[in-house]
């Protein structure tokens, strides 16, 4: 660790010089993947030239957007309660059951009520479900000291066989052929598209949310009290804090914003329940969210830019053949990197 | 088969995968390091032991593969978490990542291909034992090998001077740099150590249990583990006892199935998640008390009270 004793250059020096470790780190990471490529047989110029070719036409800019809308906010799902030192890895069942509570509210309502009602509804829906879902890990957490971080990894399977119980058994589309899915959602419920793209309002959704997050963190007296929490409870109790309620709103905000983003993947995207829909994305905001540190606008940044890396994995798939999956490989390896090799702690002295 | 037999011999022939991987588990978070890409190390192991099964016939071949693979992977979140300080829970998950996509990339050419397994060999005389020989003596070899590794990590941890260097490094790591020992490099092998033993809980997964490889296949196995080891207060044997635990939750489902009970199969599947929610709540209380001092800080970063 050489890096430990490098003068500092001021706040300057000290952004470039990590910003530059930053790129070296993730140079070496293509690099890397470029020998599992070659390992496998295909050609690394090649398919990094289709990757980049790919990803930065219109139509895969619009899909990067579609992909980054319920990466943003289950980022910041984790982001919230991060704040105060909890550890949120259920981003992923709580996307879920957001999904599943606003199906469930779409297959009630969407031929009922006009379909603005029923996008406010399902918001509600898919708010509520994920914050009841972070809620269980909170209050098994508070009750009885069962580590969220734990609780919330478990209760993602538990989502998962939940929603696959509901679209396999009473919620399976009659009229469906092949994968079990639920019935599409009626047109008019669905989030509204920008003219002439996939692209849905779900993206506004999540660049207010980053907003009001951001707002609510450095601004009001909340996000202080969080991070007092965060940074140490023990002394947050002694100044007269109510801990458990702080830790508790955190929790449920995270969950609310996961939830939110099973919504707007399903009334924006995917338009009906379907196994494996949540695709992971809970996993890759977790890592958004550390990877930036946990501060609203970065987490939103590094969350577009891990969508992009999961859009250029199709071209993967699509040009060279190689197992769209396999794109986690690469994003493992600039995470490595970033996380390992590119960070200001380790400017510090390792302790 | 009755219902209670058949659950029981299920619990030993599907815990014995997490069993591994929580007693390797147990070792690395006895110094310290709470590895979540134990999820991952489990995947690579279960494809590397299927893998070179399938291409050289011999499945102890596999099983020295997948102690390898899950090794270097493992190696990886030892250099982010002991080298680089970089948070155990987030390197965790992006070591699972690794895992992930390395298994999707490699794995395609051995989806429905077909090996040389572990097969069943009933132990003679002990198999006939009437309950105790269908539970415990007609299983593969791998299983066979998982009886005596909870009593030798236990041995290990407890009755040689390596467990201690590994307990020291996880409860007080600068008392042993003040004994001139390196906690890193203690820590590094227990990481090590506990990915081999993960690599080695998913070759029984694809080469013993499934016969079979196909991708995401530990669904979840490998995070089980992780708690297993908090529920059972680091204590290889009752991490053994947990692994069983799960494994009749996993069987529970086939065999109602079997007998045609009219629950729907995903809600029998998210029967072992939850037992080992309410497991963790039962226990947990004191739980955290028993924690190696290094794992605190990172289990209980905020302790609500």
């Amino acid at each position: 660790m050489s890096v430990a004793a490098a003068p500092t250059g001021g706040r300057f020096g000290t952004a470039a010089r990590g910003a530059g470790r930053i790129a070296a780190a993730s140079a070496g990471a293509v690099a890397m993947f470029g020998a599992f490529v070659v390992a496998k047989g295909a050609n690394p110029l090649v398919v990094y030239a289709d990757m980049i070719r790919s990803t930065f036409d219109v139509a895969s800019l619009g899909e990067v957007l579609i992909k980054a809308t319920p990466l943003i906010l289950a980022a910041l799902a984790v982001t919230v309660p991060a704040r105060a030192g909890l550890v949120n890895v259920g981003g992923e069942g709580q996307i879920v059951v957001g999904a599943v509570a606003a199906g469930g509210a779409a297959l009630a309502l969407d031929e009922v009520l006009p379909g603005g009602v029923t996008i406010m509804v399902m918001m509600l829906a898919g708010a509520l479900g994920g914050a009841l879902w972070a809620g269980l890990a909170g209050m098994l957490r508070q009750k009885v000291k069962v580590n969220e971080a734990i609780s919330t990894l478990l209760l993602n399977y538990v989502a998962i066989d939940l929603l696959l119980f509901l679209i396999y058994a009473p919620w399976k589309d009659p009229n469906g052929s092949g994968q079990p899915a639920t019935k599409p959602l009626a047109v008019a419920a669905r989030l509204p598209l920008f003219a002439g793209s996939r692209v849905h309002m779900g993206i506004l959704i999540a660049l207010v949310a980053t907003g009001a997050i951001w707002f609510l963190l450095t601004k009001t007296s909340w996000g202080f009290k969080l991070r007092v929490v965060g940074g140490n409870s023990e002394a947050a109790r002694r100044a007269g804090l109510p801990v458990p309620t702080l830790l508790m709103s955190a929790m449920l905000v995270g969950g609310a914003l996961a939830g939110l983003a099973g919504m707007a993947h399903f009334a924006g995207a995917e338009l009906k329940l379907r196994p494996g829909m949540t695709a992971n994305l809970g996993y890759i905001a977790f890592l958004a969210s550390w990877l930036a540190r946990h501060s609203p606008i970065k987490v939103a940044l590094a969350a577009s830019l891990l969508a992009a890396i999961a859009i250029a994995g199709d071209s993967l798939q699509l040009d060279s053949g190689l197992p769209a999956a396999s794109v986690n490989v690469l994003m493992g390896l600039v995470l490595v990197a970033v996380m390992g090799f590119g960070n200001f702690r380790t400017t510090r002295k390792a302790a | 088969m009755n219902l209670i037999l058949q659950v029981l011999a299920g619990a030993v022939r599907g815990g014995t995968s997490i069993l591994y991987a929580a007693l390797g588990e147990t070792v690395s978070q006895r110094a310290g390091v709470i590895n979540l890409g134990t999820e991952g190390c489990m995947l690579v192991g279960a494809l590397a032991g299927y893998a070179v099964s399938a291409n050289t016939g011999n499945p102890w071949a596999g099983v020295v593969a997948a102690a390898t693979a899950g090794g270097v992977l493992a190696l990886v979140h030892g250099v982010l978490v002991i080298g680089r300080r970089a948070s155990q829970l987030a390197s965790g998950l992006v070591v699972l990542f690794l895992g992930l996509g390395i298994t999707s990339l490699f794995g395609g050419a051995f989806v429905g291909r077909t090996t040389e397994s572990f097969n069943p060999v009933p132990v003679p005389v002990l198999s006939s034992v009437p309950w105790l020989g269908e539970i415990f003596f007609r299983h593969d070899a791998l299983t066979y090998l998982s009886f005596l590794a909870g009593p030798a990590i236990f041995y290990l941890l407890f009755r040689t001077r390596w467990g201690l260097l590994i307990r020291a490094a996880g409860e007080r790591s600068e008392v042993l740099s003040a004994y001139g020992h390196s906690p890193a490099r203690i820590q590094y092998a227990a990481v090590l150590a506990g990915g081999m033993l993960a690599g080695v809980g998913g070759a029984q997964l694809s080469t013993a249990y499934a016969n079979a490889w196909f991708e995401n296949m530990t669904q979840g196995r490998g995070f089980i583990a992780v708690a297993l080891v908090i529920f059972a207060a680091w204590h290889p044997l009752k991490a053994v006892g947990g692994a069983y635990l799960f494994g009749a939750a996993l069987a529970l489902s086939p065999a109602l199935q079997a007998r045609g009970l009219g629950l729907n199969q995903f809600a029998l599947d998210a029967i072992p998640y939850v037992v080992t929610i309410a497991v963790l709540v039962v226990l947990s209380r004191k739980r955290l008390d028993a924690a190696p001092e290094g794992l605190t800080r990172i289990l209980a970063m905020s302790p609500w009270k």
